[in-house]
């Protein structure tokens, strides 16, 4: 026998950090909910515009508030199914510190509007290569607990975060691929179609491999742990992890059904999305059924009611994940509240009460005490179901509702909601509904936060625990032992058995979209942004427009007549990035060029009541007395050049003189009409207006574009 | 058994011609074939009644079995377990209870220790438990469907592409709008166009014009981005014939919309009027004339012009 201690300090830390950026993430959630309805909570103040929260919001829930509750569960977990402490203190220090030290990087730079604009993956450059860093010491940690082990078999669990650990990596790396053009600001190396192909790839995986397959190895250990059981099935185990992280990777273009995106790549997204239903019910039944013969305790002990309820929104949303990607009910789903419910589902029922039900589980143990109070936990999952259900069914009823409104034409062929904001309107009601169910599940939160206070309060932090195995002894394999035994033992193997498989589906889809150049057809009339324009652009970037408004118009009736000839491939091709983006809160913009006059969304960007009343779109003052940054307009274009768009030599020499011509023409459209400021040419709004009307406008189309397209 | 054998024939045969009518059917109209989506929903109470039938059917199976059941326990309790076994009458459970076992394959709680590994994690064991049937069989009908959907949809020519669908449905909503106007008469253009006097179209004008028009003109059509509506001086000509022709295909290159996608053309009418009615109100703030001045024709219903066009500067 020999003697160890297991590292508690680290998960507590991991613990607390869970907890407390659970606390300010959702709270900022709150407020972006609340903005949607009120818009006057914008407060008029650029750092607190909704544009610039929705980031905050998802980057702290997703990366801080559960990625803090992944490496909680793997620090305790890993440690006792290996036997072993964890490979290097000061490794995990780092990596605590290291990921904490991220997370206020991105509380600072997103409310100051420096993003890359790619959803879940919106920190730039400097922060992306300390993520990359901070999750290399993660990993060698890991393996080298992994390596030193009492324990010759590795446990379900800990292949998940293997390949949690491998494929994190690959898409991180792949997705934030960059130039940088100063410390703040850098350019994707993709435009158009295949940056939106990659970062969908990535942003589905995201949910797939930081959300999902970690969280499968949590529920893994602290599951059994909790109920005292057996897990149902080992052979479950088996198929059920190498079939999901398998097929889950190709799942990623169902986040652009209809869209410009080439109809084969669409396909394999919609198949792989119906063949993941298996896989994914796969870990929800192993999970379910391992509680058979404990059905009468999780009637008592509010840890397994919160594994249950997570276990049975893990199943629903990994359901109704695989029915949005089929292409009718996508037709419905997209750009809507619909698609958040669902995500909700999945962040709240699945995320939100695993880690609730790991932290009451683990902190009074690691505490060497009772948890302070059984029946406020009981109300903390109580009211928390119920918030779920508050903020999920008006969001599906907002969802539909409003899809129903943009595709109703009357009999003589119009829209019958040409105006868009009538369908906004309506859906307002539901809007204030999910306000009150997050309320609800936030007041859980806080419920929690109390009794796990309460908790440590009375106990003591047994931060060296003690725990005696014996050394590790070479294997010698049973007869007839099942092949799949041979892997288990060997981690390094299971490291590349995963890479290979995840990376398949990752490089078929990819790469014929880099390679075969008919995947995106030419558009002679397509040119690059002007300067003027590119620099609107990057405003349009910084105040996240994208977050509520798509450039993507889908070749159906109902937005062709609303919005003009739907969005080619070819259009995009200077786009770096995409701004395709994923909700409409507002209408789309891809064809809003030459829509208005200038003075129309000068108007409008100042005071978005004055042009469509009733609108909840905040306004953004700071735009008429900011100053159009011009110091790296040459550096930008020079970037581009440097990634292919074709300006002409030494044009970036030439930028800023051209910017300022183009500036002074809008100045002058606007003073036409009547709207005069000092120094107007000077200003942001002068390039965020450029930008605007370029949109859409390379290519003419004809009136009928059904005739168009014969 | 030879009537049997002639019912069946005559059934066969039924069916036969039903599915050959129904073939020639479509070749007649050759339609577009519909989508899934409305096939289902045209169809949802015949899918109503084959879920209804469905369920009739798992009732009346599991009363079958309850009554078997019944039986047996009178029989044991008449004969005892012994002579029970000789009858072969030994089924244990409801139909239901079958299927669950057949498509779960648990091993009953009693029996666990039996399947169970003799090996544990931080005292986690594992059961042995085989994979459940019915998962099994989801699993192989969505990888068919996969395979099904790729070839419908890429290898064979059978499912449109999306720009396909795009085009069946353009065509679809032209037809139906084609049909619509024919069985209507409220077509108005520009060339047939006529100022309505009628207080209610005007009111409705009014209506219309404060939702759309009042963000540019003003609200008493005083002018703002957009022209004033209250002085004599038209941009692109005065009289409803004009108007209605600006308000209907707009004058995208000076900033006003075209309307013809989102108001009708009896409402683009009424707030034309309505808009002509706004002459000569005198509000506060006035926009400076713009455009020239406009001379009605004798045939309007404006009162006569005598001053000549004259060109007015535009302020601002």
């Amino acid at each position: 026998m020999e003697s160890f201690n297991y590292d508690n300090k680290i998960v507590r830390n991991f613990a607390f950090a869970s907890i407390a950026f659970g606390v300010i993430g959702m709270l900022v959630g709150l407020l972006a909910a609340l903005q949607l309805v009120f818009p006057s909570l914008n407060f008029g103040i650029a750092e607190t515009t909704y544009g610039r929260i929705r980031p905050l919001h998802t980057n702290a829930v997703i990366f801080a508030f559960v990625g803090n509750g992944i490496f909680m569960g793997v620090y305790y977990s890993l440690q006792r199914l290996l036997k072993t402490r964890m490979y290097s203190d000061v490794l995990s220090q780092i990596h605590f510190w290291g990921w904490q030290a991220i997370i206020l990087a991105a509380a600072i730079t997103l409310p100051l509007g420096i993003t890359s604009s790619h959803e879940y993956a919106e920190l730039e450059w400097p922060i992306d290569i300390a993520i990359a860093l901070v999750w290399i010491v993660f990993g060698i940690n890991m393996f080298g607990t992994i390596l030193k082990r009492r324990e010759n078999h590795l446990y379900v669990a800990i292949w998940f975060y293997i390949a949690t650990w491998i494929t994190v990596t690959v898409l991180h790396v792949f997705n934030n691929l960059e130039l940088p053009v100063h410390l703040f600001k850098s350019i994707p190396v993709f435009a158009g179609v295949q940056d939106a192909l990659v970062q969908w790839w990535y942003g589905h995986n995201a949910v797939a491999f930081f959300l999902t397959t970690p969280y499968l190895g949590l529920m893994y250990y602290f599951l059994p742990k909790a109920a005292n059981r057996p897990v149902y099935s080992y052979k479950l185990s088996i198929i059920d992890f190498w079939a999901l992280i398998f097929i889950y990777i190709w799942a990623g273009p169902h986040h652009l059904l209809y869209t410009s995106l080439p109809d084969w790549a669409q396909s394999l997204g919609t198949v792989f999305s119906v063949m993941l239903i298996a896989p994914s019910w796969g870990g929800m039944l192993n999970g379910l059924l391992t509680l058979r013969g404990a059905w009468d305790k999780v009637r008592t002990d509010p840890v397994l009611k919160f594994m249950v309820v997570a276990v049975t929104a893990y199943g629903m949303a990994t359901l109704e994940g695989p029915l949005l990607s089929v292409k009718s009910i996508n037709a419905i789903s997209h750009y809507t509240d619909w698609t958040v419910g669902h995500v909700h589902v999945g962040a709240l029922g699945w995320n939100g009460m695993l880690t609730f039900g790991v932290l009451y589980w683990l902190i009074p143990r690691i505490y060497d005490t009772k948890l302070y109070s059984m029946k406020l936990a009981n109300w903390h999952f109580w009211i928390g179901t119920l918030g779920i259900a508050f903020y999920a069914i008006p969001l599906y009823w907002a969802g539909w509702t409003q899809s129903l409104m943009w595709k109703q034409f009357t009999p003589d062929g119009f829209l019958v909601y040409g105006n868009f904001l009538e369908t906004v309107t309506q859906i307002l009601p539901m809007y204030m509904l999910r306000i009150v169910g997050g309320t609800l599940y936030y007041a859980g939160v806080l419920m929690m936060v109390y009794n796990i206070w309460k908790t440590v309060a009375a106990g003591k932090l047994i931060a060296d625990q003690p725990a005696q195995a014996p050394a590790l002894e070479a294997y010698v394999p049973h007869k007839g032992e099942y092949w799949h035994k041979w892997i288990e033992r060997k981690p390094i193997q299971m490291l590349i058995a995963s890479a290979v498989l995840i990376l398949i589906g990752g490089l078929v889809e990819i790469i014929p979209m880099m390679m075969i150049d008919n995947n995106v057809p030419k558009i002679a009339s397509v040119q690059p942004y002007t300067p003027l324009e590119l620099e609107g652009r990057d405003i349009y970037i910084r105040e996240g427009c994208v977050g509520c408004h798509s450039q993507m118009i889908r070749p159906f009736r109902s937005e062709t007549e609303r919005y003009g000839e739907y969005s080619k491939s070819g259009e995009f091709i200077y786009d770096r990035p995409f701004l395709w983006g994923s909700k409409r809160t507002g209408p789309d913009l891809h064809r809003q060029g030459g829509k208005y006059p200038d003075s129309w969304h000068y108007n409008h960007m100042l005071e978005p009541e004055s042009m469509s009343p009733g609108s909840i779109m905040p306004p953004y003052p700071w735009l008429f007395k900011n100053e159009i940054n011009t110091k790296y307009t040459a550096a930008k274009i020079k970037t581009l050049q440097t990634l292919g768009t074709p300006y002409p030599d030494g044009y970036a020499d030439r930028a800023v003189e051209d910017l300022e011509k183009q500036a002074k023409q809008v100045a002058e459209r606007l003073s036409k009409d009547g709207i005069n400021q000092d120094n107007m040419e000077k200003k942001e709004i002068v390039a965020l207006i450029a930008y605007l009307q370029r949109l859409g406008t390379d290519i003419k189309v004809k009136q009928t574009p059904a005739a168009e397209v014969k | 058994m030879k009537r049997l054998l002639i019912s069946i024939f005559v059934y066969a045969v039924l069916l036969f011609s039903a599915v050959h009518l129904s073939a020639q059917d479509g070749g007649e109209t050759s339609a577009p074939a519909p989508d899934v989506m409305t096939l289902a929903y045209n169809n949802i109470l015949v899918i109503l009644a084959v879920l209804v039938l469905i369920g009739v059917i798992l009732a009346g199976l599991n009363l079958i079995w309850a009554l078997i059941e019944i039986q047996r326990i009178k029989l044991l309790d008449k004969y005892g377990p012994e002579v029970l076994e000789k009858a072969n009458l030994s089924a244990t459970g409801t139909l239901w209870d079958k299927i669950s076992q057949k498509s779960w394959n648990l091993v009953p709680l009693e029996r666990e220790k039996e399947i169970e590994f003799d090996h544990e994690y931080d005292g986690i064991r594992e059961l042995d438990n085989s994979l459940p049937p019915w998962w099994v069989w989801l699993f192989y009908l969505t990888i068919l469907w996969g395979a099904a959907y790729l070839v419908y949809y890429h290898l064979t020519d059978m499912g449109p592409n999306q720009e396909q669908e795009y085009v069946m449905a353009m065509e679809a909503g032209e037809d139906q709008k084609a049909k619509f106007l024919a069985s209507q008469a409220n077509a108005v253009d520009e060339n047939s166009v006529v100022f309505l006097d009628d207080p209610a179209a005007l009111e409705e004008g009014k209506t219309i014009y404060m939702a759309n028009c009042a963000a540019c003109h003003g609200n008493s059509g005083e002018g703002l981005v957009g022209p004033n509506f209250t002085d004599k001086y038209w941009i692109h000509g005065g009289g409803i014939k004009n108007i209605f022709s600006t308000i209907k295909y707009g004058v995208p290159e000076k900033g006003m919309i075209s309307w013809k996608t989102q108001l009708r053309p009896a409402a683009m009418q009424k707030v034309a009027s309505y808009i002509m009615t706004l002459e000569g109100t005198n509000p506060p703030n006035p926009k400076a004339p713009e455009g020239n001045l406009y001379e009605p024709e004798k045939d309007n219903t404006a009162p006569e012009q005598k001053s000549n066009t004259e060109e007015v500067k535009s302020g601002n």
